[in-house]
C-alpha cells in the first residue's frame, strides 16, 4: 500500500508544487479512488483547497470521516473560508454541545500546525464575539510561533496592548509540540541547551556542532540515541536559524555551511521532539543515494525525509510529524505513511539511503536552494507560514551538505551567521511590530517614527508606506499622506490594501481627477475587492453625485460583508442624502463589524448632531476620542456639542485642546472665535479671527464671522467690508446667510434677498437694483475707511 | 409676478448638483399626474432622458403632483420643455401650488415662457418648507390641447452639515477638517 501510494503521490506534490491543479486533482482523485485512506483523503482536500474551490474540499471531509489533525485542520479552514463559523469551531474544538477541548489540548493534538490551529480559533472567536477567548487564543499561536503575524495583527486590531518586543522573540517554547515522551537524561542537557542557546547560541551551537560531528559517522539507527543525548538543542531557534537563512536578505548566507546546522537543528532539540530527532538524525547522517533529480526537485528533499523516518518504527510517527511539520510542508501533521509517500520517485529508496551523493559543492546549492524556495509548494503555504515555508526547504540541502561538508569553520561562521539572519528578521518584525501597535493604538506621531527608521529597502515596500500614509491621515495631515500613497501606487500598483484611506485622502484634498484615476485603475484590476468599490464611491460622492456613490458602497459591502469602513462610507453618503436612518443604520453595521472603528462612532454622533440630539452626540463623540485620542477634528467636534450643550467652558477647553493638538487645525480656531462671540467675547473672537485670516486667508467664512463680530460691535462699515469679502470670495453665493446678514443691517425694507445669479439672469430687476444699492453703499463705506 | 424667466441657455442641473449647493430630492416624493398617454407617464418624465416625455391626454389644467413623506424644504423646480421638438404641446404658462394636501394648495408662482427654452426654473425666493407641490400647465403654446413635458426636477438646498450652523466653507482648506470621513 504504502509502495503504491508513493509515486502517486509524488506527482501529485509535484503538480500542486507547479500550479497544475487539473493534474493533481485527477491523480489525487484516482489515489483516494484506489486506496481510500485519510492521507489520500488529505491529500484530494489539498488539491480541491488549493485550486480554489473550498467548497468541494469541505464537502469531501464533511462526507468521510476525519480524524487526523491535518484533516481537520484543512476541514475548519475550509468551514472558515466558507463562513460556517460554528461548525469550523466544533470541528477543532469539538463544539458547544460537546466537551470542549481547551487550548492546551489542541496544542497537544495539534502539535506543528497548533499555532496556525490557534490562530484560525482565535479568528472564528473573534468573529463570533467571543473576543477574550479570541486574543487569549492568538497569544497563545504567537507563542508557539513568533513569525505569524495575522494573530499579531488581529490582536492590535482588537485593541490589546501587546510588547512586540516579547512577541518576536525566539524563546524556549518555540518548539513544534508533539507527544513528548521524555528521554530523562535528555532533558536535562536539553534545558541547559534551551536556555544556553538563548544566552550563548554560538556557544550551544558549537557545542551541538561538535556533537553532530561526533556521530557523524554512525550510519544506523542506533547513533539517533546518542543523538538525541548529545546534541539537543531547542529545535526551533535552530531551525528557525536554517529558516531565516532562506530570507532574501541574507543571500550570502545561503551557502553550504548552513546546512548542517539546520541539520542538526532538526537532530537536535527538547525532550519533546527526541522522538523526532532519530529520523533527522538519520536523515543527517545516512548519504542515501536519493534521487539524481533531488537537486532540482523539491519534493525529493521531502522524500529524503521522509523515507528516512519510514524505517523507524511505529514510535517515530509522533516525531516525523514534527519533521514534516519542520520540513515545511505546511505545519501539517501527517502520519508518516503520508509523508513518506510524499516525495519523488526513488521511494524505492525507502532505505535510509536518502540524501543524495551526488549533492555538490556549495555554490550548486545556493541556486537550488532558492528554486526549492519558490516552488516548495509542498508545504501548504498559509501565507503567515510564508518566511517559514521558505526557510524550511533549505533544511534539507542543508542537512544534506552537512554530510557532505564535513564541519568545519565554515559551518560555525553560518551559525553565528543564521543566527544573525534570525535576528535581523526577528528585528524587523518587531520594529515594524511596534510600529503596528502604535498606529492601531492612534499615535500616529510614534507610529511615523518607528516606522520611518526602518530599513531603507524595507520602507519602500507598499506595506510600510502604506502605514505611514495611514498615520498621516489619521493625523489630518492629507497633503503628507497623498504624498506617501502616490508613491506606494508606484512601487506597488497592485496593493489594494489601503487604497481606501487613499481615496478618502483624495476625497478631503478635493483632488477628483487623481480620484477618479484611481477609482478607474482599480475596479479594472480588481473587481472582487471591497477597497476598489469605496474608491469608486468616494471618486462619485466627490461629485456630489451621492446615489451612485451609495451604489458602489453597497457593491463594497456585497463583496465583502466584513468590511468595515464601506459601511461607514455609505453611512456618510446617507447622511448626505438626508437619510438619516440608514445612515445610523450603516454606521452600527460598521461598529458591529469592528468595535473599534472610531469613524462609525464618530458618523453617529454626527447623525445625532443633525437631529439636534446633542447629549447623544456628545456620548458618541466622547466614544470615538476614546479610541482615538490625538484627533483634533474629533475634539473640535465635541467642543461645538458641548456648546450647543450651553457647556461653553468646557467647549472651549476642548478647542484649547484640539489646538494644543494640532496647531495647523482652522476649524478649531474658527470654532473657537465663534464661541466666543456667541459669549460675547468679541476682542477675543476677533483676535482669534485675525489670525484665522493668517492662516487661510481665502475662506469666506472667516470674512463673514469677522463682520458679524463687528457688527455687533457697533462697527458697521467694517462689517459690511467683511461681507462684502466674504461674498466676493463664495462666488457660488449659495449662502444667503451673508446676504441676509447684510440686508438685515442696511436695507431692512427691502424683502427680495439677492439670490443666485446663475440662476435667474436679468430678469429680477428689483434684484439687481438691491445689488447695486448694496455695491454703492459699500463703496462708499470702503472710501471712507480708506481715507 | 408674470414675468419671463428662463435659464441662461446650457445651464444644466447636472452642473447645479455638481455645486453642491442643491441636492435632487424627486426620490424622495410620489409623483402623479392628472392624465397621460399610455406609455408617456410619470416614468418618461423622470427618467433623466430628455428624449422621452410625458404627454397629457386630459382637458387643461394638465397637473404634475409631487408629493413628500414630510415636509421638505425645496429650493427649486426646474423643468424641460424644448419648443422645437414639442411645439405646440410647449408648456407656455405654469402655475405652481404648494400646500399640505390637494385641498390646501396655493399658487405661488404663475410663469410664462415664451420662445425656445432649455431649463425653466420657476423661481422661489426663499426655499419653502412643504408637503406637496402641484406643477399645473395652464396653457400651452399655440393653444395646444395637451402637452409634453420631459423632465422635471426638484431640488433642495444643501445645508451646511457637520458642525456649526455656518454658511459653507469655500476653501478646501478648510473642508479637510470639516468631518471625518
Amino acid at each position: 500500500m504504502t509502495v503504491l501510494q508513493e509515486p502517486v503521490q509524488a506527482a501529485v506534490w509535484q503538480a500542486l508544487n507547479h500550479y497544475a491543479y487539473m493534474d493533481a486533482v485527477f491523480l489525487a482523485e484516482r489515489l483516494y479512488a484506489e486506496v481510500g485512506s485519510e492521507e489520500a483523503l488529505y491529500l484530494l482536500a489539498t488539491c480541491y483547497f488549493r485550486s480554489g474551490k473550498a467548497y468541494k474540499a469541505y464537502r469531501l471531509l464533511k462526507t468521510h470521516t476525519c480524524s487526523t489533525p491535518q484533516c481537520r485542520y484543512l476541514l475548519a479552514k475550509c468551514c472558515v473560508d466558507l463562513s460556517k463559523l460554528a461548525e469550523g469551531e466544533q470541528v477543532l474544538t469539538g463544539g458547544v454541545l460537546n466537551k470542549q477541548k481547551s487550548q492546551d489540548d489542541i496544542i497537544t493534538e495539534f502539535g506543528d500546525s497548533a499555532s496556525f490551529t490557534l490562530s484560525l480559533l482565535g479568528h472564528i472567536y473573534c468573529k463570533t464575539d467571543r473576543v477574550a477567548k479570541g486574543s487569549e487564543c492568538f497569544q497563545k499561536s504567537l507563542n508557539l510561533n513568533p513569525f505569524l503575524w495575522s494573530p499579531f495583527q488581529s490582536l492590535c486590531h482588537l485593541g490589546e496592548k501587546l510588547d512586540p518586543d516579547q512577541v518576536f522573540r525566539l524563546s524556549s517554547l518555540h518548539i513544534p509540540v508533539a507527544p513528548p515522551p521524555p528521554i530523562s537524561p535528555a532533558q536535562n542537557p536539553s534545558h541547559r541547551l534551551d536556555t544556553a542557546l538563548m544566552e550563548t547560541p554560538q556557544d550551544t551551537l558549537e557545542l551541538n556542532r561538535l556533537n553532530l560531528e561526533s556521530s557523524n559517522g554512525k550510519l544506523t539507527s542506533d547513533s539517533t540515541v546518542s543523538y538525541i543525548d548529545s546534541s539537543l538543542i531547542s529545535p526551533d531557534p535552530c531551525s528557525l536559524l536554517a529558516n531565516t537563512v532562506s530570507m532574501g536578505s541574507t543571500g550570502s548566507l545561503l551557502g553550504k555551511p548552513n546546512k548542517p546546522k539546520s541539520g542538526r537543528s532538526l537532530l537536535g532539540g527538547p525532550a519533546a521532539l527526541s522522538p523526532l530527532t532519530p529520523s533527522f538524525g538519520i536523515l543527517a547522517l545516512d548519504p542515501s543515494p536519493g534521487d539524481p533529480g533531488y537537486l532540482q526537485n523539491y519534493s525529493g528533499s521531502l522524500d529524503a525525509q521522509q523515507t528516512a523516518p519510514s524505517k523507524k518504527s511505529v514510535s517515530r510517527i509522533g516525531p516525523s510529524k514534527s519533521v514534516f511539520g519542520q520540513s515545511g510542508n505546511g505545519r501539517e501533521v501527517l502520519p508518516i505513511p503520508f509523508s513518506q509517500s510524499q516525495g519523488s520517485a526513488p521511494h524505492s529508496s525507502t532505505s535510509p539511503q536518502v540524501l543524495s551523493p551526488t549533492l555538490v559543492a556549495p555554490p550548486n546549492i545556493q541556486p537550488r536552494r532558492s528554486t526549492r524556495l519558490f516552488t516548495s509548494a509542498s508545504s501548504t503555504a498559509k501565507e503567515n507560514s510564508k518566511k517559514l515555508k521558505m526557510k524550511f526547504p533549505t533544511k534539507i540541502p542543508n542537512r544534506k551538505t552537512k554530510c557532505k561538508a564535513g564541519l568545519s569553520t565554515p559551518g560555525y561562521q553560518s551559525i553565528t551567521l543564521q543566527r544573525a539572519a534570525t535576528d535581523m528578521v526577528l528585528y524587523m518584525l518587531r520594529e515594524l511590530g511596534r510600529g503596528y501597535q502604535a498606529l492601531c493604538c492612534y499615535n500616529c506621531q510614534e507610529a511615523i517614527s518607528i516606522l520611518s527608521s526602518v530599513p531603507a529597502h524595507h520602507y519602500n515596500t507598499g506595506w510600510v508606506l502604506t502605514h505611514i500614509g495611514r498615520a498621516y491621515f489619521e493625523l489630518a495631515e492629507y497633503t503628507q499622506a497623498e504624498r506617501v500613497f502616490s508613491e506606494v501606487r508606484r512601487i506597488e500598483a497592485y496593493r489594494v490594501e489601503g487604497m481606501e484611506i487613499y481615496s478618502t485622502t483624495l476625497w478631503h484634498l478635493q483632488k477628483d481627477v487623481a480620484l477618479s484615476a484611481l477609482s478607474k485603475d482599480l475596479t479594472d484590476m480588481d473587481r472582487l475587492c471591497p477597497q476598489a468599490w469605496c474608491v469608486a464611491g468616494n471618486c462619485f460622492s466627490l461629485q456630489q453625485e451621492h446615489d451612485i456613490a451609495i451604489k458602489f458602497f453597497q457593491r463594497a459591502i456585497q463583496v465583502d460583508p466584513g468590511f468595515a469602513y464601506a459601511y461607514t462610507l455609505l453611512g456618510h453618503e446617507f447622511a448626505l442624502t438626508e437619510e438619516l436612518d440608514r445612515a445610523l443604520a450603516c454606521f452600527r453595521n460598521a461598529i458591529r463589524v469592528n468595535n473599534r472603528h472610531y469613524n462609525a462612532w464618530y458618523g453617529l454622533g454626527m447623525i445625532y448632531y443633525k437631529q439636534e440630539k446633542f447629549s447623544l452626540a456628545e456620548i458618541h463623540f466622547k466614544k470615538a476620542l476614546s479610541i482615538n485620542p490625538q484627533s483634533s477634528v474629533m475634539l473640535c467636534h465635541i467642543g461645538v456639542v458641548q456648546h450647543a450643550l450651553k457647556k461653553s467652558d468646557s467647549a472651549l477647553e476642548t478647542l484649547n485642546r484640539a489646538i494644543g493638538i494640532d496647531p495647523k487645525n482652522p476649524l478649531c480656531k474658527f470654532h473657537r472665535a465663534s464661541i466666543l462671540f456667541a459669549n460675547d467675547k468679541y476682542k477675543a473672537a476677533l483676535q482669534e479671527l485675525e489670525e484665522l485670516k493668517q492662516i487661510v486667508p481665502k475662506e469666506s467664512l472667516v470674512y463673514f464671522l469677522i463682520g458679524k463680530v463687528y457688527k455687533k460691535l457697533g462697527q458697521t462699515h467694517l462689517a459690511l467690508m467683511n461681507f462684502s469679502w466674504a461674498m466676493d470670495l463664495d462666488p457660488k453665493g449659495a449662502n444667503n446667510q451673508i446676504k441676509e446678514a447684510i440686508d438685515k443691517r442696511y436695507l431692512p425694507e427691502d424683502e427680495e434677498p439677492v439670490t443666485e445669479d446663475f440662476l435667474y439672469d436679468s430678469a429680477d430687476v428689483e434684484e439687481s437694483s438691491m445689488t447695486d444699492a448694496d455695491d454703492s453703499q459699500l463703496h462708499t463705506a470702503e472710501s471712507d475707511d480708506v481715507l | 409676478m408674470a414675468t419671463p424667466s428662463k435659464t441662461p441657455p446650457g445651464a444644466d442641473p447636472k452642473q447645479l448638483e455638481r455645486t453642491g449647493t442643491v441636492r435632487e430630492i424627486g426620490s424622495q416624493a410620489v409623483w402623479s399626474l392628472s392624465s397621460c398617454k399610455p406609455g408617456f407617464g410619470v416614468d418618461q418624465l423622470r427618467d433623466d432622458n430628455l428624449e422621452t416625455y410625458w404627454q397629457s391626454d386630459g382637458s387643461q389644467p394638465h397637473l404634475v403632483n409631487i408629493q413628500f413623506r414630510r415636509k421638505t424644504t425645496v429650493k427649486m423646480l426646474c423643468i424641460y420643455a424644448d419648443y422645437k421638438s414639442d411645439e405646440s404641446y410647449t408648456p407656455s404658462k405654469i402655475s405652481v401650488r404648494v400646500g399640505n394636501n390637494f385641498h390646501n394648495l396655493q399658487e405661488v408662482r404663475v410663469r410664462t415662457y415664451t420662445g425656445p427654452t432649455s431649463h425653466i426654473y420657476p423661481p422661489k425666493n426663499s426655499p419653502i418648507r412643504t408637503f406637496m407641490i402641484q406643477v399645473a400647465v395652464l396653457a400651452n403654446h399655440q393653444n395646444g390641447r395637451d402637452t409634453h413635458m420631459r423632465q422635471i426636477k426638484i431640488y433642495t438646498p444643501v445645508e451646511e452639515s457637520s458642525i456649526g450652523k455656518f454658511p459653507r466653507c469655500t476653501t478646501v482648506d478648510f473642508m479637510m477638517y470639516r468631518t471625518i470621513r
